[in-house]
Formats: structure tokens, C-alpha cells, sequence
């Protein structure tokens, strides 16, 4: 069966897809309004809590994969003196199906798959994303900070989901879905669904994607940090930073992490947790020494890495323009207005 | 698949105090499995995060060389703000430590080969560098290389690593061993008296088929660079390694980034190029 191929799903089919896969054993993972207005990926067993109405969820769909903290081996220290590491057997992680991630947080797994699958495979994060299916709901009324459309996505794009779900919008659609097949996993997905979906009726295409303009030009923008390492510009974009860490926390694409040991007196775990590069003390060494002793130095890393460095390691950019970092910063910092400068600086 | 994370088991089984200041010492770990040790095949320059259970893991130079069969050695020096070089100055021979490693890349040992080798070191950042002339002046080695000078540089004599070894190689024809300190309090001092890039100078070793490995503090190194440069030494043939706030070791972590290279797996060896070639984040 070839996929990209259309499905229209009846008005019931969510309800029904989150019973079915259930009852198949999988984890049905889904966006569900908690306290008013937040709205986050968590478990479902039924369709009633999966918030209809939200622009994205606060925390980014790596969570799934990439845990904001996780346990990476035990030890245990004997009483002869002898240490202990457990770091084996892994438990198979359960089938997940993503019921309801935005294209721009599907995108964003294509950027930690780099990184976790590059030289040193995570086994981890492999475990988890292979046995995870991506259904993304497509974006009606991307936000005002959204601007994926800068960075090459879409509210529409295709990226990273396994299979892309449409709104068919309007009084008259009652429910009614087109879902988008994108890879073989999608395929299987569609299977499950039974008699809730069927082949699109010929003509049937996708609605267009919400008007969002592009506010930069990512080429420009990397012409521009090529050479602007020791601009003063950092110096005055960065006045506002307060090195808080929340832009990259609920960044999908923000990858660093710190390892610690926690402990009591003879045993403990060495944990992975989600670390900032815009902490003071995320490079500073034993001695005192720090390499990034600044906040702008550091507001720099975080900008030469997500549209200079990485796009040289790994071919793509590390930003999807899901704009959390603009709805998080408690200075009022946006990002977009941060490369839309810089952009504007190379076009002088 | 195994596990990146996990360390390898180690015993101290000799700890030497390094120094008069004694925020020094030398760990000689002895593998709690053969195998495992067997499998830790390392180069000079590489190094390892060492595991003090419950504190946590630092990544530290590997001192001892390849040659030395069945040792593995790492000088700490103790910081009052780092955890686990202070965890681990606390501990005894007998102690469980945790190796992860080798990582990293090393020095270009074999584009040394028939070449005259210059090791230029300061402070304690002569650790990888005692590795690598511990392996040339091997005598399964020694002739693939040409001449060896080495200079070294401490703050004074009593703040000299590896006292009983640079005596032993002032006394061989196939070093030529420059010691110096910055300032000699003891009258009983022999060696040089000065900086390292002074005595640099003076010694003036030719650059004439040579390659320089150069490690220091970055104060040494900013003075150091210039005056191999005036020698004559090309940007390729001048050789230093970095550090960094290293946790994974295996670039996933994003923490010892300068511009686009991880010192973790890109380094921590460098060329002068390729220093020059990064952002001044170092």
C-alpha cells in the first residue's frame, strides 16, 4: 500500500482509535487540558479527555523519548566494600501511539534523532522511538509566536509524523477527519482503525494551511553568525536574558543533559536530567574557570548551535518554530525577533 | 549493545601524593575483571570519566602509557569546588573507583613517526604528556622516533609531577629533558629558573622535522604558541589538547561544545589550525 495516501476517518474514529489501541495493549498518549489553559501529553484510556482546543502543549513531545530525568544504571556499595552496577536488563518500553503531537513537535524528533543516533546509539531513546507511532493533528490557528514557517516547516508539515490528521473544519464536516498515511508505521496505524476510516473519496484533498508569514531567512541568518561571533550585538540581544532555562526546557529540540548521582548512604542511581546551556554553571570547570562566563556568551551558544553549529554537524536546523520559548520568556524574549534582526543585519 | 554509561570497576591499589601543596596524587587502578581491563585498549592523550559512586564522574587525562601493561594511572589535582576530585582525594587503595573510557581522540603518534618530538608542558597539565614520553622512551619504540626534547614547568620545585621520572630521563642520552620553575625557592635547584615560553626560547629547539605537543594552563599557552610559531613551527605541526566540563564523553551531552566541535569525541586533541579555527570559548 503506498503511503501519503488519504483516509477519511468517520466522526467517532478518535474515540474509537484510543479504545482500540488500548485494548491492544499500546499506550495511547494524548494532549489533555490539566490546570485551565495547559495543556500537556499524557495517558489516555478515552477519547473524552483529549483536549480539543489548543495551540501546542507546554512541554515538548521529546519528553516521550528523552525524559527529563531518567535513570541510567544503580549502584550499590556491599558491605565488604564491593560495588554493584545495574545497568541491564533494559525493559522493552511499551508500544506507544502519540495520539495528537503538532507537525512542529513531530519535525523536532528528525533533530534528537541526530543527536541520539549518531556516532553513539542511545539504546534508550532508539527503544523508544522505534516502538512509537506519531499521529500529528495539523494546525488550524498556529499562535502568534508560532513561526515554523521561518524555519522550514508548516502547520501542515509532514515531518516526522507517521501519519498527519486534518480537521475537515466547518458546521456540515461533523467530526470527519482526512488522515494522511506518511510511513509504514502510519500504515499499520490506519489498519487498526477498522471500519472507522476509509480510502478518501476521489478529488478528497487536505485543506490549505493557515496563512503564517516567514519572518527570516534561515540562510541569511547563518550568513550573518558565520561572521558574527564577536559582534556587540550579542552584548545588547542579551541585556534581557535572566538565564532562567526555560526556553530550553520546553524546547523540542534542546538536547543537553547533565548526569549526577543520587544517592543515599550505600546505594543510589547516576540519573540523566535535561540541563541549559544558558545555566552560568553548565561549562564552568572545578578550577573557576568558565568558557561561557557571561549570560551573552551563553544566549549566543544557544543561538550558534541551533542555526550555525549543528546545521554544519548534522545538515538541519535545531529550531521548528513552535514558538515556546517566546510564550515561556518571562522577559518578553522572543527568538523570532532575535533572528529577524540578524536576518535584516545580513541584508543590511 | 553495551551500555555507554556504564563504568568499569577499578581498585586503587597505590595512591602517590604528587606534590608539597598534596592537592596532587597519582591513582593507580587495577581492573576488578580482567576482561574488562583487557578491553580498555587506550592511546596517549585519551582520557576517561572516573567514577567516585555516589558523588559522581569527571573526566580526567590518562598519565600512564599504553606500554605500561596491566596499569592505569590518572593525576587529580584536588579543587575545593570540584566534587569529585575532592571525593576522590578522600579515598584509599583498596577503593572501588569506576572507569568510563578510553575517550576521546589522542596525540597523532604516528604521524610522529621518524620525526623529532618536542614536548612542551606546564602545571599539571603534564599528565597526558608524561603518557606519551613514557611511550616513545619505551624500548619497543623509542627507535621510531627521532630526538625527544621535553620541557616542563612548574611554579617550583616542589610543585613538580613525576619527581623520581624526570630525574631517571636527566640521566638518559635519548631525552633531553629542560625542567624549569617559575621561581626556585630551593637553593639545592639545578634545573632552569623562568616561564616556560622564556626558557622556550632559549632552549630553541629546531622545528626541522619536528612535531610539538604542547599542554598547559591557558596563560602558558596564550605566551607558549607565539614562540613556537617564531621557532618555526607550522599551525599543523604544533599539537595541544583541551578541556572541558565533559559528562557523556560520546557527544550527546552538548556540554564541552566550542563552536561546531565537540572536545569530547573531536578532542581533546587539536592542532594549532584547528584552534585557530574556533571561537574564543575555550
Amino acid at each position: 500500500m503506498p503511503t501519503n495516501k488519504l483516509y477519511e476517518g468517520v466522526s467517532d474514529w478518535l474515540q474509537s482509535a484510543v479504545e482500540t489501541l488500548s485494548a491492544a495493549g499500546m499506550t495511547v498518549i494524548a494532549p489533555t487540558q490539566g490546570e485551565p489553559g495547559v495543556v500537556n501529553l499524557t495517558r489516555v484510556t478515552s477519547a473524552e479527555a483529549i483536549a480539543e482546543r489548543y495551540d501546542n502543549t507546554l512541554l515538548p513531545l521529546k519528553g516521550q523519548f528523552f525524559p527529563i530525568t531518567e535513570t541510567l544504571l544503580e549502584f550499590e556499595r556491599c558491605e565488604d566494600g564491593d560495588v554493584e552496577i545495574q545497568t541491564e536488563p533494559l525493559p522493552a518500553p511499551d508500544e506507544v501511539i502519540v495520539l495528537g503531537c503538532r507537525p512542529c513537535d513531530a519535525a523536532a524528533m528528525g533533530t534528537m534523532d541526530k543527536v541520539f543516533q549518531w556516532d553513539y546509539d542511545d539504546v534508550r531513546y532508539r527503544a523508544r522511538r522505534d516502538r512509537a507511532t506519531l499521529v500529528a493533528f495539523a494546525c488550524t490557528t498556529p499562535s502568534p509566536e508560532c513561526f515554523c514557517t521561518s524555519v522550514g516547516g508548516s502547520p501542515h508539515g509532514d515531518e516526522g509524523s507517521d501519519v498527519l490528521v486534518f480537521g475537515l473544519g466547518g458546521d456540515d464536516s461533523g467530526g470527519r477527519v482526512l488522515l494522511k498515511v506518511n510511513t509504514d508505521k502510519g500504515r499499520q496505524f490506519i489498519d487498526r482503525l477498522g471500519d472507522r476510516v476509509r480510502p478518501a473519496s476521489e478529488g478528497v484533498q487536505p485543506p490549505s494551511p493557515p496563512e503564517l508569514a516567514r519572518r527570516f531567512d534561515t540562510d541569511a541568518v547563518k550568513a550573518w553568525l558565520d561572521e558574527g561571533f564577536d559582534s556587540d550585538f550579542w552584548q545588547q540581544m542579551a541585556l534581557s536574558c535572566l538565564g532562567c532555562g526555560a526556553c530550553s526546557f520546553l524546547c523540542p529540540t534542546c538536547h543537553c543533559f547533565d548526569i549526577v548521582d543520587e544517592a543515599t548512604w550505600n546505594r543510589g542511581q547516576r540519573r540523566r536530567n535535561w540541563d541549559c546551556c544558558s545555566f552560568s554553571l553548565f561549562t564552568l570547570h572545578a578550577s573557576g574557570h568558565n568558557p561561557r562566563p557571561e549570560q551573552f556568551s551563553r544566549c549566543r551558544q544557544r543561538i550558534m548551535h541551533k542555526f550555525k553549529y549543528f546545521p554544519e554537524r548534522f545538515g538541519r536546523i535545531a529550531c521548528v518554530g513552535c514558538g515556546r520559548c517566546i510564550r515561556a520568556c518571562a522577559a518578553g524574549r522572543s527568538l523570532a525577533e532575535v533572528l529577524t534582526e540578524v536576518d535584516a543585519r545580513q541584508k543590511g | 549493545m553495551k551500555n555507554p554509561y556504564r563504568p568499569i570497576l577499578t581498585t586503587i591499589q597505590e595512591i602517590t601524593i604528587e606534590n608539597e601543596a598534596q592537592d596532587l596524587k597519582t591513582f593507580r587502578l587495577g581492573f576488578c575483571d580482567a576482561d574488562e581491563g583487557n578491553g580498555f585498549d587506550y592511546q596517549c592523550g585519551q582520557f576517561a570519566e572516573l567514577t567516585v559512586f555516589r558523588v559522581g564522574e569527571c573526566p580526567i587525562g590518562i598519565a600512564s602509557s599504553p606500554m605500561d601493561e596491566g596499569i592505569l594511572e590518572f593525576t587529580v589535582k584536588r579543587y575545593p569546588d570540584g566534587q569529585v576530585t575532592n571525593a576522590l582525594h578522600n579515598c584509599a587503595v583498596g577503593d572501588r573507583i569506576g572507569v568510563r573510557g578510553p575517550l576521546g581522540n589522542w596525540f597523532p603518534l604516528e604521524r610522529m613517526e621518524g620525526k623529532n618530538v618536542l614536548i612542551v608542558g606546564g602545571g599539571f597539565a603534564f599528565t597526558t604528556l608524561r603518557s606519551t614520553i613514557r611511550y616513545i622512551l619505551h624500548e619497543a619504540n623509542r627507535k621510531r622516533f627521532a630526538n625527544l626534547v621535553v620541557l616542563y614547568g612548574a611554579r617550583n620545585p616542589g610543585e613538580l609531577l613525576y619527581k623520581d621520572e624526570l630525574k631517571a630521563w636527566q640521566g638518559r642520552d635519548d631525552i633531553e629533558a629542560h625542567i624549569t620553575v617559575d621561581k626556585a625557592d630551593d637553593e639545592s635547584w639545578t634545573g632552569h629558573e623562568g616561564f616556560v615560553p622564556a626558557v622556550l626560547e632559549q632552549v630553541a629547539p629546531s622545528p626541522k622535522d619536528a612535531i610539538a605537543l604542547v599542554c598547559g594552563p591557558p596563560i602558558m599557552l596564550k605566551y607558549t604558541l607565539p614562540v613556537l610559531e617564531k621557532l618555526g613551527f607550522g599551525p599543523t605541526e604544533i599539537i595541544t589538547s583541551l578541556e572541558m566540563r565533559m559528562k557523556c564523553g560520546i557527544g550527546l551531552c552538548g556540554r564541552c561544545n566550542i563552536g561546531g566541535k565537540y572536545v569530547c569525541i573531536d578532542g581533546p586533541v587539536f592542532t594549532y589550525e584547528q584552534l585557530q579555527a574556533l571561537p574564543a570559548e575555550m
